[in-house]
């Protein structure tokens, strides 16, 4: 029994050890490959550990671009597109999930069509429109965007973790006189927060890496999106590849401080207990 | 009573007299040196015409195709829209670009616009924007590599293959050819296509004439030396490519220029680098071409003003002086357009190009005898869009490089599809 243990063990670790490898080298990759000299990025021999060490293309990035606009761009635009979705995606998920009201299964789905619906088709028209009402160019105008694609697949997400979410616990606040918005507010997102805090991670992504739409209706250097920003800078004919490597490392470090620091809300079993 | 009036009529000249036209300049150049560069140029412009305020905005090639024309149908286009010669066009159509064959005509008489930049932009009996630079696919690779091997710079196809076999060793491709279905694998076959006699891909009725003995010749060879170039090449785009001759992957490649990254990351050894004109066909030395981009600037305004300011900028681009700083915001692949522009020592002043003299007299050279798919000799119509936006000419090699199809059966099918897309 305990050598069949050990056995399972050993596999478990070895899966594990193939899944990091296969997800995280890229990444390893593209950071050790941001401090060679540009001559070892091309060189044809390939180095995983860099044979030099140089600084040059953070510094050119960081102190020869406009790289910390688009910083401050892609901030602004992500964490209001983030915190909107989760307004409206946990005030809309409560509601389909609570709430039994003619066509509730209707909307449900809806929501899922718009979801699949592809963006690309959207361009024009968006541009148009938002031209129409005088918000091309503005920070506005992406957030819109971010939000409406954002939040579909987030009300779906949250429904399903407030389906977890037993009902007895509600019922006793409603018995103890607290009023809906107390339930939702004091209870529902506290106890929802592994849930709320995927779908802030998921919402903060997706507007983070939206080119598309950043690309198309922003067209001042002032108001560009690090993608959109990157894209220009890295050049059509003539790539500089350095610049390309330490522009992808400093893009995902905002998204992976976000993780640390959502992650102490992935606390799995958070409502065990809570009814006996 | 009348003091009155004449005060406000006196105020209302005085505040006409101070308007500023602004004018919006779009362009793809988004790398920082070479937005610092127009920049500069603004500044001077604006400072010297206190009545026009020119600003740019930067834009990306990957998006322009779309954005540009939703912005004229809202209302929001640029005055002016720096573009190549397939994006020309659609803008004509929609009515957005403005005829300037006036405009391109009194700067043709001071700064002399080599012959095959027009024909780009000449079409329907108008000329659609006014040309800023060139740039042309020229063959590169090492001296000292040739040297090594005991073979002489190619002439020929015949050659081209000797020198890519003989050049092919010890984990050095002989030529880095891309086989992606993208404008830089386009731009690779068309210059092979120039090469054989088969620049013409219309005829005068706006049928097509790509399935021809001349075309299916250049796709046979493409195939005989794809077999030199690197595995990735399927993949390849013009920075991959580059990447390849610097490191010494490849010993050849064709590209608009090296010069950049040979410098800044191959050793830059000015005397070894070499470059020549793209092979031309056995016995067809007299049709030694490549493929050339004509940039240009299209008038996007019918507003009588903002065309006037639009154009004063665009003259003060193009003067002697000023045009050698604009096109050298990339020295060494930006090439002059205009006679005048080729003499201009703020052109040849610049470092990078001082220490490569050689090898951009070499590419202006090449340049000002190429073409482009679709707009040779005035037979140019608005389908061309639909082939180079669907990269059909890199589509149609690939049926040969990667379904493994002879060039015959490859272009005959590229033929249907082309006319397909067209109608």
């Amino acid at each position: 029994m305990i050598k069949e243990n050990n056995i399972k063990l050993i596999f478990l670790s070895l899966s594990l050890l193939l899944i990091i490898l296969i997800f995280f080298f890229p990444f390893f990759w593209i950071i050790t490959s941001s401090f060679k000299s540009p001559e070892e990025i091309i060189a044809t021999s390939t180095t995983i550990i860099p044979r030099s060490f140089t600084l040059e293309h953070y510094n050119k990035i960081l102190f020869n671009s406009d790289f910390f606009i688009y910083l401050k761009n892609s901030l602004i635009v992500s964490f209001s597109s983030m915190i909107i979705s989760i307004i409206l995606s946990v005030s809309a998920a409560y509601g389909l999930h609570k709430l039994k009201f003619y066509g509730n299964k209707f909307v449900e789905y809806s929501l899922l069509v718009t979801y699949a619906f592809p963006g690309v088709i959207l361009l024009v028209p968006i541009y148009l429109l938002f031209a129409k009402v005088n918000l091309l160019n503005s920070y506005f105008a992406l957030i819109v965007v971010n939000v409406l694609f954002a939040t579909p697949f987030a009300v779906w997400m949250l429904k399903a973790f407030f389906k977890l979410i037993p009902n007895e616990i509600e019922e006793a606040a409603y018995i103890d006189g607290a009023s809906r918005y107390i339930v939702i507010s004091r209870i529902i997102v506290p106890l929802a927060a592994p849930g709320i805090a995927s779908v802030a991670i998921f919402c903060f992504i997706i507007s983070w890496t939206e080119y598309l739409f950043a690309s198309i209706l922003i067209s001042g250097d002032d108001l560009k999106t690090l993608p959109v920003g990157l894209a220009g800078i890295v050049g059509q004919y003539q790539i500089d590849w350095g610049f390309l490597l330490s522009g992808a490392v400093l893009a995902s470090l905002p998204v992976i401080l976000l993780f640390i620091f959502i992650g102490k809300y992935f606390v799995s079993g958070l409502t065990e207990g809570a009814v006996k | 009573m009348n003091k009155i009036l004449l005060f406000f009529i006196t105020i209302l000249f005085s505040l006409n007299a101070y308007a500023v036209t602004n004018v919006t300049f779009w362009h793809m150049e988004g790398v920082p040196h070479r937005v610092d560069r127009i920049q500069t140029l603004i500044d001077e412009f604006n400072s010297a015409n206190p009545d026009i305020n020119v600003t740019q905005e930067v834009q990306n090639w990957g998006e322009i195709y779309a954005k540009a024309p939703a912005s004229v149908a809202a209302g929001t286009a640029p005055e002016i829209l720096v573009g190549i010669p397939d994006f020309t066009p659609i803008l004509a159509d929609m009515g957005a670009a403005q005829p300037v064959e006036d405009f391109v005509a009194e700067l043709d008489s001071k700064y002399g616009f080599y012959q095959k930049a027009l024909d780009q932009y000449t079409y329907n009996g108008h000329t659609w924007a006014v040309p800023l630079w060139n740039m042309g696919l020229s063959l590169w690779y090492r001296k000292s590599d040739f040297e090594a091997a005991g073979i002489e710079p190619p002439k020929t196809w015949s050659d081209l293959k000797k020198a890519a076999k003989a050049l092919t060793k010890d984990g050095v491709y002989g030529i880095g050819l891309p086989g992606n279905k993208q404008l830089y694998t386009d731009q690779t076959i068309y210059s092979f296509m120039v090469n054989s006699g088969a620049e013409e891909i219309y005829n005068s009725d706006g049928t097509l004439r790509f399935d021809n003995p001349q075309t299916v010749a250049a796709y046979d060879v493409y195939k005989e030396l794809y077999q030199y170039s690197a595995p990735d090449a399927a993949n390849w785009t013009w920075g991959e490519a580059e990447a390849c001759f610097a490191s010494k992957g490849c010993a050849m490649i064709l590209q608009f220029t090296v010069i950049s990254t040979y410098d800044s990351q191959a050793g830059g050894d000015a005397s070894d680098l070499g470059v020549i004109q793209i092979p031309h066909a056995n016995g067809k030395a007299h049709r030694a071409g490549t493929v050339s981009y004509v940039n240009s600037a299209m008038i996007m305004t019918a507003d009588e003003a903002k065309m006037e300011a639009s154009k004063k900028f665009l003259s003060f681009l193009m003067e002697p002086g000023n045009y050698g700083r604009f096109i050298n915001m990339e020295p060494g692949l930006f090439l002059p357009i205009t006679e005048a522009g080729s003499k201009d020592s703020t052109y040849w002043d610049d470092p990078v190009v001082v220490k490569y003299k050689s090898q951009v007299e070499t590419m202006l050279d090449n340049s000002t005898r190429g073409s482009l798919f679709g707009f040779t000799n005035g037979n140019t119509f608005t389908s061309i869009s639909s082939i180079s936006a669907q990269n059909l000419l890199a589509q149609t090699l690939q049926l040969t490089l990667i379904d493994g199809k002879s060039a015959k059966d490859a272009v005959s099918e590229g033929m249907e599809i082309m006319t397909e897309a067209i109608e």
